[in-house]
């Protein structure tokens, strides 16, 4: 039971450690990108339409980072370039998302709420030599599909390339003084727009394990608010990679358990669901408590937050 | 009458901004959901004339515009109230929500003489709406907490939490996730029977009017807009920012609530779990198309209910679907977000520094514009 609990986790978060390490990226350059559930749900339907067309999962996942990158390409303009507020644009593009694939999901795969089809390839399970016969290891960290362990390597890659490379530099350089970032000669808009279209990369790359890994279909807002989730959880471990990955496991851990209790009844599962939204919402009052302590709470009016 | 055509050339000069923005969005939005339709193998013309027909044509499909047309009317002006006055209200939906669940508790398990009931039940609604509204605006204010932020996450947990009561808490016998249904005596009562169209559309109406004599004749509402132009100003002009800036989310919050009191009442007679298909966040759409003016609200409104009500006929002749108007919705709200659209906004020549001035937008201090700001 509690194997299995721990194996339905590392399933569950890997969804949102994709999506909280693209995030995380555009975190790093000063942007709180709402707009990672609206990626995701654009992946999730290419992978899955690519993939029972093609018949292949390299083409799936490929056309899902390739959507992925459009529609945070489409986010990246208006918000860098035609200056719209970044939450507006990014419920829009939420709301463009939900609509588009719900509306090409009847007019291209010609169903209403669910796709699923036998023309869907499925991942392999992966046999890892060493741990495959390791008793705990083997019911737990064994066993999952490749997607599953790209989402845990990339922690570490994502980390690197922030903390020890000239690029991760800059960016934080943007995301924490842009001003003096631009007077240093950083090219900010770019640096924006690259940590955007990463960010679509790595959230399509989720949708696309979302529909062909985690289950094998489409569903209408398949993504469920895990943008949103992925988001509190890097909102909450202030962008850092590893400790985002922490919270988004320990978020997914919260989800396995809900679905556990599901089927033994017990603790409303809708309490147990709103635990990501009361985390963020703890971590914003305490980052509001922390700056007006910092400016002097009545020392002057700040109005503009 | 001679001098009727000069009024309007003179207010067109005036409000040139006010008007071109919403009719070149509408007008992107209409010309990008054309090309979808197109692709998808519908002819765009027909798809088009198929949804105003469906909306419009005749008085049993009005009827259902108009009652699609009401809770946008609410939720619209709630957002567009809140945005008037400086504050980013996306937390309509959660609101909304509270509202129907407190008129649906107080409709069914108070018993009151029929008036009164119908009023209790509003009342508690607008109550409900107003209290998760503070939440976010008191940490807005005191705390300087992203009200954004915030309310998209209370959104999701008022869903939960609204969830619980219904299909837990006081949940009513039988299959459906539900409160037991409201006493008569709390219905708004319905008077065609061709939608649930109820009494509900005149509070909407009514609430648009009164909105609109608060923002154009009261103090107070000249406050609240000051406050959204520039709340610094406000301070040195002697308003006390915070408390009004609560003062905005209350309100913005009852009018949510109200609008869910008014699908409780009137059109479903019961709390149902998930009845909102997302109403709040048409109300986004519906506030930003309006420049945030109560009438604006009205016709907007009445745009996107005749646009939905039309596509449900749409569905059933063609295999463009509902989620067509959620798309147009969205390229509405992505091009009005856009401050560099109008037509007198793109300055040719500009200096190469300031097109890549650095957006105010910033994780630690997340944004001074406000929504009355920007787009002005």
């Amino acid at each position: 039971m509690l194997l299995g609990l721990i194996f339905a986790t590392i399933r569950i978060s890997t969804p949102l450690i994709f999506a909280a390490l693209g995030g995380l990226l555009t975190f790093q350059a000063g942007m709180l990108n709402i707009a990672l559930d609206g990626f995701m749900l654009i992946g999730a339907f290419t992978a899955i339409w690519i993939a029972s067309v093609t018949g292949s999962l390299a083409l799936g996942i490929l056309a899902a980072a390739f959507a992925g990158t459009l529609t945070a390409l489409l986010f990246g303009l208006f918000n860098l370039k035609l200056k719209a507020h970044i939450f507006i644009a990014g419920i829009a593009v939420n709301l463009l998302a939900s609509g588009l694939t719900a509306l090409l999901l009847k007019g291209i795969l010609n169903q209403n709420g669910v796709f699923s089809s036998s023309s869907i390839p499925t991942f392999p399970r992966i046999d890892i030599p060493g741990i495959s016969s390791i008793p705990i290891l083997r019911e737990t960290v064994n066993g999952h599909t490749l997607l599953v362990y790209v989402a845990f390597l990339l922690i570490p890659v994502v980390s690197y390339a922030l903390y020890h490379t000239k690029w991760g530099l800059r960016v934080r350089s943007v995301g924490e003084a842009e001003d003096a970032a631009l007077t240093a000669g950083v090219p900010v808009f770019w640096l924006k727009l690259q940590t955007m279209l990463l960010s679509g990369v790595l959230c399509g790359i989720g949708g696309a394990y979302l529909s062909l890994g985690y289950v094998s279909l489409f569903s209408r807002d398949m993504t469920n608010d895990r943008g949103l989730i992925a988001m509190a959880a890097l909102f909450f471990a202030r962008g850092d990679p590893a400790r985002t990955a922490v919270v988004a496991v320990l978020f997914g851990a919260a989800q396995a358990v809900t679905v556990q209790l599901q089927q033994s009844a017990g603790i409303a599962p809708q309490l147990i669901q709103t635990i990501p939204y009361l985390v963020t919402v703890v971590a914003l009052i305490l980052v509001g408590i922390q700056t007006s302590r910092a400016f002097g709470a009545h020392r002057g009016e700040r109005f503009d937050v | 009458m001679s001098a009727e055509p000069r009024l309007l050339s003179r207010w067109l000069r005036a409000n040139w901004q006010g008007v071109s923005r919403p009719v070149l969005a509408l007008a992107a939005a209409f010309l990008a959901g054309g090309l979808l339709v197109w692709a998808l193998g519908s002819n765009p013309f027909t798809t088009y004339a198929q949804l105003l027909r469906g909306g419009l044509d005749g008085w049993p499909n009005i009827a259902v515009t108009l009652q699609a047309t009401t809770p946008l009317v609410f939720t619209g002006l709630a957002v567009a109230f809140a945005f008037r006055g400086g504050l980013w209200n996306i937390g309509v939906e959660g609101q909304m929500l509270f509202g129907a669940l407190a008129a649906g508790i107080v409709g069914y398990a108070v018993h009151l003489p029929a008036p009164l009931h119908v009023i209790a039940s509003l009342a508690a609604a607008a109550i409900a709406g107003s209290l998760w509204a503070a939440i976010p605006g008191l940490l807005r204010a005191y705390l300087n907490v992203n009200e954004l932020v915030l309310s998209i996450m209370l959104n999701s947990i008022a869903l939960y939490l609204t969830s619980f009561v219904a299909s837990r808490l006081l949940k009513a016998p039988g299959p459906t996730n539900k409160l037991p249904d409201i006493l008569p005596t709390a219905q708004l009562g319905q008077f065609t029977m061709y939608s649930q169209l109820n009494a509900g559309f005149f509070i909407a109406i009514a609430l648009v009017i009164i909105v609109l004599a608060f923002n154009t004749l009261t103090r107070r509402g000249f406050e609240f807009k000051m406050l959204g132009l520039s709340p610094r100003f406000a301070h040195y002009g002697g308003l006390r920012v915070r408390s009004s800036m609560v003062q905005v989310m209350l309100i913005s919050g009852a009018i949510a609530g109200l609008g869910g009191a008014e699908q409780t009442l009137g059109v479903y007679r019961a709390y149902f779990d998930g009845f909102s298909p997302g109403y709040g966040f048409d109300g986004i759409a519906v506030a930003m198309l309006s420049n945030n003016h109560p009438l604006g609200v009205l016709a907007s409104a009445f745009l996107f209910g005749a646009l939905n009500s039309g596509s449900s006929v749409l569905q059933m002749t063609t295999n463009v679907t509902k989620d067509l108007v959620k798309v147009l919705q969205a390229i509405v709200i992505l091009m009005l977000a856009a401050q560099y659209f109008g037509l007198f906004r793109f300055r040719l020549g500009r200096p190469r520094s300031a097109a890549a001035a650095p957006e105010l937008t910033q994780v630690s201090e997340l944004s001074q514009v406000t929504p009355a700001n920007e787009g002005s």
